[in-house]
């Protein structure tokens, strides 16, 4: 128990009270049990008996014996109050923030509208700037493309009526040549029967042209960009007289040093097939 | 209410590329809406002022 565990401290308390002949003071006694002054208490006013402020006895305590005083505290004293802990009371109740009003009628009445809503709230957002961001670079990118009157320069019309079958005619479009042919029925089966896929740049007839009778193409030799000769050349169609590339009546290369066919521009019949526009 | 805010959560909402993609597909649509929402605005209100509407008064057809 408690008594095991209590330790002894000599004291050498200094004699206050009677000064002996030597000089020395003597306290033979100390009266441990001396009362309180009466009126001066806080407890017990005017009580007789041994001052109410002295711990009790089973928690150690002042002794004397004859080597002196001696304190004797008891480390593991049982309590002295009622051991159980007290949790009935009646004080307030301590509350985290005392002062925060109550916001029940302002929350929301059902959480799953109040979700559904935010999260349509931000998909909203989500929509519209999504939108406004696409529209934002296709406009952007509307202003580096050509106006409408360049456009409107960079087409060529071509009344197909002035050019007889079998003739060529040669159009300025965009600072370059255009060659078109009118051809004849036998033009058209020996470009349409000659076996393409062995060409130096295999084409099929059907590919180049958008109505057999007629072939539009630039007139810029495939090879260093001279102006082929037309009618003339092994094949019946342009010879190029700079380096003797030979191109046959659907345009593609056949002979010389040219790497590819000459090219298609992007052309359109328009108003019953009475005009070509080029461009 | 309360079924259909949870039947847009759950088909919509709950998979984060199936929100991403509605919205993007919504900003497709919303886009060509505002567009011919715009458009038809604007030729409602300049109604009879446009050349598209006063052409026939000016332009007779070659062909008739």
């Amino acid at each position: 128990m408690a008594t095991a565990l209590s330790f002894r401290k000599a004291l050498t308390a200094p004699p206050t009270v009677r000064t002996l002949a030597s000089g020395v003071p003597s306290a033979p006694l100390l009266n441990l049990a001396a009362r309180g002054p009466a009126g001066h208490g806080h407890h017990e006013h005017g009580a007789v008996g041994p001052r109410s402020d002295t711990p009790a006895k089973f928690t150690g305590g002042l002794s004397l014996g004859t080597s002196g005083f001696t304190s004797r505290s008891f480390l593991n004293a049982s309590p002295t109050g009622p051991a159980q802990q007290r949790l009935i009371h009646s004080s307030a109740v301590v509350k985290d923030a005392p002062q925060v009003p109550d916001f029940q009628p302002y929350e929301a009445k059902s959480k799953d509208n109040n979700r559904a809503l935010s999260y349509f709230m931000i998909g909203s957002l989500g929509v519209l700037s999504a939108s406004v961001a696409k529209s934002t670079v296709t406009e952007f990118l509307a202003t580096m493309s050509a106006s409408a009157d360049v456009l409107a320069l960079a087409k060529v019309e071509v009344e197909l009526a002035s050019i007889p079958e079998g003739k060529n005619a040669i159009i300025k479009w965009r600072g370059k040549p255009v060659f078109i042919r009118h051809r004849t029925q036998s033009e058209i089966d020996e470009a349409r029967n000659t076996d393409w896929k062995g060409l130096r740049d295999p084409e099929s007839d059907e590919n180049r042209t958008k109505k057999p009778e007629w072939l539009v193409m630039l007139g810029v030799c495939t090879h260093l960009g001279c102006v082929p000769i037309g009618e003339a050349g092994d094949y019946g169609g342009w010879f190029c007289p700079c380096h003797g590339s030979h191109y046959d009546i659907s345009g593609r290369i056949r002979k010389g040093p040219a790497p590819l066919n000459l090219e298609v521009p992007q052309y359109d019949f328009s108003e019953g097939d009475e005009k070509l526009v080029i461009g | 209410m309360s079924g259909f805010a949870n039947a847009f959560y759950n088909t919509l909402v709950k998979r984060n590329s199936v929100y991403v993609t509605s919205i993007f597909a919504g900003a497709f649509a919303f886009s060509i809406g505002f567009d011919v929402g715009l458009t038809s605005l604007w030729d409602n209100w300049n109604k009879g002022k446009q050349w598209k509407d006063i052409r026939a008064k000016y332009v007779q057809d070659s062909d008739e």
